[in-house]
C-alpha cells in the first residue's frame, strides 16, 4: 500500500508498505530517518518515541497505514536548522546522554511533558519519563537536563 | 582542562538522532538476514525443512547446519560462542543458532524464517543450579596461610541469579564485500577484537576486513564478544555477493548473546573480639553456558579487600544447557561483593561494632593475598569522607528502629574496588590545515564518554579548545588502541593520545623550519597552544599548514604496557545508602545515595559521574528487581525488556557522587585509574544492608523482591 504523511513538517509518501509495517520500520527503513530507535520493538522501552499529531507514541506499535494523512514529528524535526530545541541543548550540557541509543525517544518524550507541564516537579518528571529505559546515565543527569530545559522555555 | 565537567563531543549528533549506529547504515543493495533459533534446550537436530522458506517471496537463500556457510572454528577466546553457527547439529542451548534466512526486506526474511522447521533428538537440558550437573568440576583458585579458627566464627551462602546485560542497542551487523576485500559495520566494544573473530572464521587476511563501530548503543560485556549474526552476515554476503544486514530480536539477545552467571558463595570467617579478621575462605560456585566457555571467579573479590592472614578461595563451575554465560559490568566482583559486603554486615551486628568501624579495623594496607604495597589507596578517605557526608553517625545500632509512617527506614554501606591496569595502546594525532587535529585510534565509545576523553587530552597537551578536536573511534583502519572492557580504556589510551600529542608538535616544528615556504625556514622556533613560535613571529598551526601548502602533520605515539610486579592496582570507593521497606507490602525502595570514589585522576568530571550513577542503577537493578528464569525447557521466559525488570526513572532516588581526585602516579603520568564498573561493586551488598537495617530481615538471595520481606 502506499502511505501519505507529514513528516517533521513535509508531505512524504512511502510506496509497497506492507500492511504489517511498523511506523518505526517505515521511517527508518523508508523515509531516511534513523533516529528513532528499535531497541525492543514491542513498547517496553520508548526508545523509538515520536509525535503522532503532536501526541508521543512508540512508533514501534504503530502500524505505518495507521499514519495516513497524519503528522508524525520525529527528533530529527525538533531543532530548528542548526539552532537545537531547548530540550536538545539542555540534554547535551546537562550530561545526560551517554551511548545515546535511548536519548531521541527521550528527548521527544520530554519535549512533550514540558510542553503539557512547563514546570514539572521530580515525582512528575520520573513518572512522565518511567517509560523511557536508559541503561547508561543513572537518570540522575536526564532529570537535570529536564529541569534545566524547564528554566530556559 | 582535566578534571573539569566538559561537554560530550558526541552530544550534539546524538541528540539530533544523527549518530549511526550499526542498524542504521543504509547501503544500497542491501539484504537482510533473520536468524532461526533452536525450540529445544539440549539434544541433536535430525532434520530441517526449508522448502516453504525458500518458495517464499524475496527469499535470497537458507542457510542451516544442513546447507551451511562454511565456517572456521574459533581459536581465541573471546567469552563468547566457542562454535561458530551453523557448524553442526548438536543442540546445546534453547535459542541457538540454527538457521539463517536472507531476503530482499526484514520482513520477508523474519516471515520466512517462520516457515522453516526443525525436527530434533531431543535430551533432558541441564538447568537446575547448583544440583545434577553434566561435568561440575572444582579448581582451587588461591590460598594463603592455613585456615585457622579464630574466637569469632560466621558462616553463610549468597546466591544470586542469571542477570543480562540489556543495553539498549541490539547486537546488529550490517557486511559488504569489494572483491576480496571485506567491509562490516557492527556493535563492539574492540573493532580489533570482530577483525581477529572475523579473520580466524572467515579464513579472510585480517588486513582485508574493515571494521566500522563509530557508536555503540551500550555494552556492558555483551559486546565484547562476537555473537552469531556477526560471522553468519559476513559469509552470507560473501556467498550471495550482495549486502547483509542482521540485527537480533530483543529476544534473541537474552537467549544467545551473553548473560551474567548464577552463582552461590559460600563464606566462612573467623576473627579475634575485636573484629580482626584471621580467615576468610570462600567457595564459589558459577554456572557455564554451555554455549561458551566463560564462567565467573565470583569468590575472588574476598582475595584482594579486607586484610586477614589466612586466605582460601575455590571456584566450583556447573555447565547448564544455556547460551555462553560473559563478562558483565564487573564480571566476579558485582557478585563477589554481594557476598563477602553482606557477610561483614552480619560479622559487624554479631560483634556489635559498626560496619564502618569493622572495614577500618580490617583495612588491608598492602593487597591481602600477595603481601605488596598498592600502587595508590587512599579508600579509608572514601569511609570518613562518606560517612561524615551521609550523617552515618547518626544511625541507630539497632535493626528497624526507625519508621516514616508506613516505610521501614534503614541504612548500610558497602566497600568497592575494581582492578585497574595499563594495557599498550598506540594513538595518532593528525593537525589540520583547518586548525582542527583530529586524533584516533581503534577505541570504542559505548556510551562512557571515550570521545570527550579523547578531546580533552588532545586539547589540552596541543594548547588549543576542545571544540577544535576531531575524535576518531571505532575504526579497525587506526592505531590499535584498547578496547572497551575491564575499566582500562582512559587509563591506557589516555596516555598514548598525550605522547601522540606531544610527537605531532615535534612534526609541526620540523616542517617549520625545514619547508622553504615556511615563515620559519631555517629558524629555531617553539610551540605552544596551537601556535609555532620564532623571535616576534607567531603563527597557528592550520595558518603554517597552510602557508606551506600541506595536507597535514601526523604523528602516532604508543605508550608501553605497564608490568609492575611490585604493586597492586585498583580503584576503590565507598557507598551508603537508604532504604525503605513498605510495612504492609514489603515493598523495597532506595532513597537516599552517596558513593565515594577513589579512581585516580578524572578526566572529565561530567561524564566520570554518570558512569558512576549509571554504575549505581545498574547496582540498584541487581539488588532488588533484575533475574532471568528459565523453565524447564532451559528457556529464559522473561527475555524481554517488559518482565525483565530494570530500574527506571520513577525507581531511582537522587545519586551523589564524590570524586577524590588523588592521582595515581605509579600508574602513568596522567593518573587515571578505571571507573567504568567501580561503582556497580558493593551496591547491592550496601542495599542488602541497609534492607537489613530497615527490617531485621537478612536476605541472601539476589534480587530482593517485597516476597523475600514479607
Ligand atoms: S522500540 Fe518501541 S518501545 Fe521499544
Ligand atoms: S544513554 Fe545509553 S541507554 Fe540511555
Amino acid at each position: 500500500m502506499r502511505v501519505n504523511v507529514t513528516v517533521n513538517g513535509e508531505q512524504r509518501q512511502a510506496d509497497d508498505v506492507w500492511e504489517g509495517e511498523s511506523l518505526l520500520f517505515m521511517l527508518r527503513e523508508r523515509l531516511g530517518l534513523p533516529g528513532s530507535k528499535n531497541a525492543c520493538e514491542q513498547g517496553e522501552c520508548g526508545s523509538c518515541t515520536v509525535y503522532l499529531d503532536n501526541v508521543p507514541v512508540c512508533a514501534c506499535l504503530v502500524a505505518a497505514g495507521q499514519a495516513q494523512d497524519r503528522s508524525v514529528r520525529t527528533v530529527e524535526g525538533l531543532a530548528e536548522g542548526d539552532q537545537l530545541d531547548p530540550v536538545q541543548e539542555a540534554f547535551v550540557e546537562a550530561g545526560a546522554v551517554q551511548c545515546g541509543f535511548c536519548t531521541p525517544g527521550l528527548v521527544v518524550q520530554a519535549h512533550d511533558l514540558l510542553d503539557r507541564v512547563p514546570n514539572p516537579s521530580d515525582p512528575e518528571i520520573r513518572e512522565a519519563l518511567a517509560g523511557n529505559l536508559c541503561r547508561c546515565t543513572g537518570y540522575e543527569k536526564i532529570l537535570d537536563a529536564v529541569r534545566l530545559a524547564a528554566s530556559r522555555r | 582542562m582535566i578534571g573539569r565537567p566538559v561537554d560530550r563531543v558526541d552530544g550534539r549528533i546524538k541528540v539530533t538522532g544523527a549518530a549511526p549506529y550499526a542498524a542504521d547504515t543504509k547501503i544500497p543493495g542491501v539484504t537482510c538476514g533473520y536468524l532461526v533459533t533452536s525450540t529445544i534446550g539440549r539434544g541433536r537436530l535430525t532434520g530441517m525443512d526449508t522448502a516453504a522458506a525458500l518458495a517464499s517471496p524475496g527469499v535470497l537463500a537458507v542457510y542451516t547446519p544442513f546447507n551451511p556457510l562454511k565456517l572456521f572454528a574459533y581459536v581465541q577466546e573471546q567469552n563468547d560462542e566457542r562454535f561458530p553457527p551453523l557448524q553442526d547439529t548438536e543442540i546445546r542451548f534453547f535459542g541457538q543458532a540454527i538457521g539463517f534466512v536472507v531476503a530482499e526486506t526484514w520482513e520477508q526474511a523474519r516471515d520466512a524464517a517462520g516457515l522453516v522447521t526443525a525436527t530434533y533428538d531431543q535430551q533432558p537440558p541441564v538447568t537446575e543450579f547448583p544440583g545434577r550437573t553434566l561435568q561440575a568440576f572444582e579448581e582451587v583458585e588461591e590460598v594463603v596461610g592455613t585456615q585457622t579458627v579464630g574466637d569469632i566464627t560466621f558462616t553463610a551462602s549468597y546466591t544470586t541469579p542469571f542477570q543480562h546485560h540489556c543495553a539498549m542497542e541490539p547486537h546488529a551487523t550490517v557486511a559488504t564485500w569489494n572483491g576480496d576485500h571485506l567491509t562490516v559495520y557492527t556493535v563492539s566494544q574492540g573493532a580489533l577484537l570482530v577483525q581477529r573473530r572475523l579473520s580466524e572464521t572467515l579464513g579472510v587476511d585480517a588486513a582485508k576486513i574493515h571494521v566500522l563501530s563509530p557508536h555503540v548503543g551500550g555494552g556492558f560485556g555483551g559486546k565484547w564478544g562476537n555473537w552469531a549474526q556477526v560471522p553468519l552476515a559476513c559469509a552470507a554476503s560473501r556467498a550471495l555477493g550482495r549486502p547483509v544486514k542482521a540485527v537480533l530480536t530483543r529476544e534473541q539477545v537474552f537467549a544467545m548473546a551473553g548473560h551474567r552467571p548464577r552463582t552461590k558463595q559460600t563464606l566462612a570467617m573467623t576473627c579475634t573480639e575485636d573484629g580482626k579478621l584471621t580467615s576468610i575462605v570462600n567457595d564459589g560456585v558459577t554456572s557455564r553456558g554451555l554455549g561458551g566457555n566463560w564462567s565467573e571467579s565470583v569468590a575472588n573479590w574476598t582475595l584482594t579487600t579486607y586484610a586477614s592472614p589466612n586466605l582460601r578461595v575455590t571456584k566450583t563451575v556447573v555447565p547448564l544447557n544455556l547460551g555462553a554465560a560473559t563478562v558483565m559490568r564487573a564480571p566476579g566482583e558485582a557478585n563477589g561483593s554481594f557476598a563477602l559486603e553482606s557477610a561483614m554486615d552480619e560479622l559487624a551486628a554479631q560483634l556489635g561494632v559498626d560496619p564502618v568501624e569493622l572495614r577500618l579495623r580490617n583495612y588491608a594496607t598492602l593487597v591481602p593475598n600477595t603481601g605488596k604495597p598498592w600502587s595508590g589507596k587512599h579508600l579509608d578517605e572514601c569511609y570518613r569522607l562518606g560517612a561524615e557526608e551521609f550523617g552515618w553517625s547518626k544511625r541507630p545500632k539497632q535493626v528497624r528502629a526507625t519508621a516514616d509512617g508506613d516505610w521501614l527506614v534503614g541504612t548500610g554501606m558497602a566497600t568497592a574496588t575494581y582492578g585497574a591496569s595499563r594495557g599498550q595502546a598506540s594513538i595518532k594525532v593528525r593537525l589540520h590545515p583547518d586548525g582542527t587535529a583530529s586524533v584516533s585510534g581503534t577505541a570504542a565509545d559505548l556510551g562512557t564518554g571515550q570521545y570527550t576523553v579523547f578531546a580533552i587530552l588532545a586539547a589540552d597537551e596541543l594548547g588549543i579548545p576542545v571544540t577544535r578536536v576531531r575524535p576518531d573511534l571505532g575504526d579497525s583502519t587506526s592505531p590499535a588502541a584498547a578496547n572497551a572492557g575491564g575499566s582500562n580504556s582512559t587509563c591506557t589510551n589516555g596516555p598514548a593520545v598525550q605522547v601522540a600529542a606531544k610527537a605531532v608538535q615535534t612534526e609541526l616544528i620540523t616542517l617549520a623550519t625545514t619547508n622553504p615556504r615556511s615563515p620559519f625556514y631555517g629558524k629555531e622556533v617553539s610551540y605552544r597552544d596551537g601556535s609555532v613560535s620564532s623571535g616576534g613571529l607567531t603563527m597557528s598551526f592550520g595558518t603554517l599548514l597552510t602557508t606551506c601548502d600541506v595536507g597535514g602533520v601526523e604523528a602516532v605515539g604508543t605508550s608501553p604496557r605497564l608490568v609492575d610486579p611490585e604493586h597492586g592496582f585498583r580503584s576503590f570507593g565507598a557507598h551508603f545508602c537508604e532504604v525503605r521497606v513498605h510495612r504492609l507490602t514489603g515493598e523495597p525502595r532506595v532513597t537516599r545515595w552517596l558513593s565515594v570514589c577513589d579512581a585516580g585522576t578524572i578526566v572529565n568530571a561530567k561524564a566520570a559521574r554518570s558512569q558512576i550513577q549509571g554504575a549505581v542503577v545498574m547496582g540498584i537493578g541487581q539488588a532488588l528487581l533484575e533475574a532471568t528464569e528459565v523453565d524447564v525447557s532451559a528457556r529464559f521466559t522473561n527475555a524481554n525488556l517488559a518482565s525483565y525488570l530494570v530500574p527506571v526513572h520513577a525507581d531511582i532516588p537522587r545519586i551523589d557522587v564524590r570524586f577524590l581526585d588523588h592521582s595515581d602516579p605509579v600508574i602513568s603520568g596522567l593518573g587515571a585509574k578505571g571507573i567504568g564498573e567501580l561503582g556497580i561493586v558493593g551496591v547491592a551488598g550496601a542495599i542488602a544492608n541497609a534492607v537489613h537495617h530497615a527490617t531485621g530481615v537478612r536476605v541472601r538471595d539476589l534480587p530482593i523482591t517485597l516476597d523475600k520481606l514479607l
